[in-house]
């Protein structure tokens, strides 16, 4: 079994729950960047939560399935077609030999996930398949052993498919816990921080999202040492203006690093189009990880 | 001569790094008896084999653990009778002093690595500038870049690159101010009192003065250093350079 990418997207790549262990060589993590629509996919399908998965920018690439599969789509709505057919995300599609995959046009969302029955086996690097600097290119393919597991009954999710919708797609304020440099930041930055919108900008990527938005000063000028990141970290550039960091960001960094958005609002934070209008909230740890847990919780039964 | 200042349980402090790491600082200046300090702590954490800790990352004056929130909580409530975050790792903390005392005095690193680097003007692209703006000649350059021992602070900006100080005030110079789209792999360069070796082609700003035929990342053997090592150039011929060069020709 395996998928063929007989065309390639702007920006497509294997994709799972990341690299871990190495960071301190310098070896960043990766990953998905929405893990909630990755989980999702791989749970409607009954697979393990943290198997690889597809992941999907639009333009997206063309899929052809060299033998039959279920697959199951969630994350942006790219309006997906097989064979020229419309399909339904967040559900399992059977899918035969020679079926072709593709992808019309962007209605909602910046990442779509494309989630398969079986064992992918594609060359791991250090435990893992999500890999920085490797992108689908016309003529990979996905190697598949599939498996026979029967995928979830639709009326035991429970609403899962939106809580999670709800989570990655809906507007709300980013929370985050405040950072070493955050004392640092003047009291007018601290309420601009607080109080004024954002915008998203192009330049946003695997690595990191800059944003526009008012200008932040620190109280005065500060060197810092480089010290670990995080997938959130907000930094503070010399010009004033803020990056968000994302999967595939360096492990180190020296910028002022005013504090990190929550695990469980970065899902919706990597679905940001570009000039998205967005606030940020503070809050605590405790808070975060019991936001985290009950989340998670959804996948366990 | 290695400083070997000891610092104590009350010079550490944890802080939250969002929800998902916590971070353990040391004063912020740069010092290696800091270094190691913050490695034994990190040979200790590890050594604990703590379920849910998935990436312990030393650099200058920190230690950071990212660590899997329910995987992680488990362990606390379980192996350490401990439900918030700070509380455990001063509990960590309390513990490395503890226990550790030998091994911390022991642990003491004495190897230097070397590391052959060919300062040919091909190579060292930015050293005919350099040596214009700080008046010094090329030789007298390489003898200052190869008379120093390097400590490394850090690896970070790509896998297996190594932030090494402190490079002698006479020849450093600032990142350029417009990165160059490729820099060659083995490029050594410095940025401001830093240097290192770019283990791989890649976009970077820092004055390369030289390029070492020695691999120091690859996707098998992974980086060539740790935080805490020590490391020496020597300076070697275009001949030595190009029989002994593991990166692929250009």
């Amino acid at each position: 079994m395996s998928i063929t990418i007989i065309k390639k997207g702007i920006s497509d790549s294997i994709q799972d729950a990341g690299r871990y262990g190495y960071q301190h060589i310098g070896i960043q993590p990766g990953g998905y960047m929405d893990y909630l629509s990755a989980q999702l996919a791989n749970y409607i399908l009954n697979n393990a939560i943290t198997n690889p998965v597809i992941e999907i920018h639009f333009p997206t690439s063309t899929f052809c399935f060299e033998s039959e599969n279920i697959i199951c789509i969630t994350g942006a709505n790219f309006v997906p077609v097989l064979n020229e057919k419309s399909i339904a995300m967040q559900t399992p599609i059977h899918v035969n030999k020679g079926d072709v995959l593709q992808f019309l046009q962007p209605i909602h969302g910046r990442i779509a996930y494309i989630a398969f029955q079986g064992e992918l086996t594609n060359d791991k690097w250090l435990n893992s398949f999500s890999y920085f600097a490797k992108r689908l290119d016309t003529g990979s393919t996905l190697e598949i052993v599939k498996n026979e597991r029967t995928p979830k009954d639709p009326s035991i999710l429970n609403n899962l498919f939106e809580t999670i919708e709800t989570k990655v797609f809906k507007q709300a304020a980013f929370q985050f816990i405040p950072g070493p440099a955050w004392n640092d930041l003047d009291a007018a930055s601290i309420q601009q921080l607080l109080n004024t919108p954002f915008k998203t900008t192009l330049q946003s990527n695997r690595m990191g999202f800059q944003l526009t938005g008012p200008s932040l000063n620190l109280i005065r000028p500060k060197s810092y040492l480089s010290s670990a990141v995080t997938r959130g970290t907000m930094q503070l550039l010399p010009n004033g203006a803020l990056i968000i960091l994302m999967a595939d960001h360096q492990t180190i960094g020296g910028y002022p690093n005013l504090g990190q958005i929550i695990l469980v609002d970065l899902p919706r934070f990597a679905q940001l189009g570009n000039d998205s209008i967005i606030h940020f909230s503070l809050t605590n740890v405790d808070s975060a990880q019991q936001q985290y847990k009950s989340l998670q919780n959804r996948f366990t039964n | 001569m290695k400083e070997n200042k000891n610092y104590t349980i009350n010079d550490w402090h944890v802080q939250h790094l969002g929800d998902h790491a916590m971070v353990f600082l040391l004063p912020s200046i740069i010092d290696e008896s800091l270094v190691d300090q913050i490695m034994q702590f990190n040979f200790f954490i590890e050594s604990k084999k703590i379920n849910g800790i998935k990436d312990i990352i030393p650099s200058y004056h920190s230690l950071t653990i990212v660590y899997d929130i329910l995987l992680l909580q488990n362990t606390m409530q379980h192996s350490f009778a401990c439900h918030d975050m700070i509380e455990f790792g001063n509990k960590l903390l309390l513990a490395f002093f503890n226990e550790t005392i030998i091994v911390k005095e022991n642990k003491i690193k004495n190897e230097i690595i070397k590391i052959p680097v060919c300062y040919a003007i091909e190579y060292g692209i930015d050293l005919k500038n350099l040596s214009e703006i700080k008046n010094i000649n090329v030789d007298e350059i390489i003898k200052i870049h190869t008379s120093i021992i390097y400590n490394i602070y850090c690896l970070g900006f790509m896998p297996g690159f190594a932030y090494m100080g402190k490079v002698d005030a006479l020849i450093q110079m600032n990142r350029h101010p417009k990165p160059r789209p490729l820099v060659y792999g083995g490029s050594v360069g410095i940025a401001g009192e830093q240097t290192g070796i770019y283990p791989m082609n890649a976009p970077g700003g820092w004055q390369i003065i030289g390029r070492t035929p020695i691999k120091i990342f690859d996707p098998i053997h992974l980086a060539k250093f740790k935080v805490g090592d020590r490391i020496q150039f020597y300076s070697i011929d275009k001949a030595t350079y190009l029989a002994t060069n593991e990166y692929p020709t250009i």
